[in-house]
């Protein structure tokens, strides 16, 4: 309080963070569910894989069903 | 072959519905839904086990033999929700190089055509050995 008058230029910073805060996790969290993995240039289905990925090799199957 | 080598091998299955098969893409987008519902490998294994019966009926039999919820995967199926990204591996199939199947790729290595088992297990202990 200044004079009677309330500043809030002071508090823009923290309430601007306190904002973005959940943003930026959701997002991250968003990006870490969408995260495509790239194997060169195949990218990577997690529910079609099999193994783990730090398995020292691996197999690319290009197939069809019919 | 997958359980003789356990944590030293992954395998990563991609769509390559071949354009002379008539239904393998719906089957393959079939597929993606059930990955998409928590049961891709059994849904895969019975597209296998079942080929080339891949009219609607049946794919939304095998869903249901496999437990998966009928109304959500037929939705899935009949909006063709995958379609992209089963197009997609086609494409990546086609810039690498890949032109039938099945084709596999071994740390990096081409290989096209069915092979015996005893030549795949080759191919895996020679990469394991480079990888030493």
């Amino acid at each position: 309080m200044v004079n009677g008058v309330r500043s809030t230029s002071a508090r823009r910073p923290r309430v601007y963070t306190i904002r973005i805060l959940p943003l930026v996790l959701a997002l991250a969290v968003v990006r870490a569910a969408l995260g495509v993995e790239m194997l060169g240039d195949i990218t990577v289905e997690p529910t079609m894989v099999k193994g783990p990925a730090t398995a020292p090799v691996t197999i690319v199957e290009f197939s069809d069903y019919q | 072959m997958l359980k003789e080598y356990g944590s030293r091998v992954r395998l990563i299955f991609k769509d390559l519905p071949l354009a002379s098969h008539d239904l393998a893409r719906p089957a393959h987008e079939a597929a993606r839904c059930a990955g998409s519902l928590g049961r891709y490998w059994p849904y895969h294994d019975t597209l296998f086990a079942n080929q080339p019966k891949f009219a609607r009926a049946d794919l939304l039999r095998y869903a249901a033999e496999v437990g998966l919820p009928g109304d959500k995967f037929a939705a899935c199926l009949d909006a063709r929700r995958f379609a992209p990204e089963v197009e997609a591996d086609v494409e990546q199939a086609r810039a690498i190089g890949v032109r039938g199947t099945p084709t596999f790729v071994v740390n990096g290595r081409l290989v096209a055509g069915a092979l015996p088992v005893e030549d795949f297990r080759t191919l895996i202990d020679e990469a394991l050995r480079d990888r030493r």
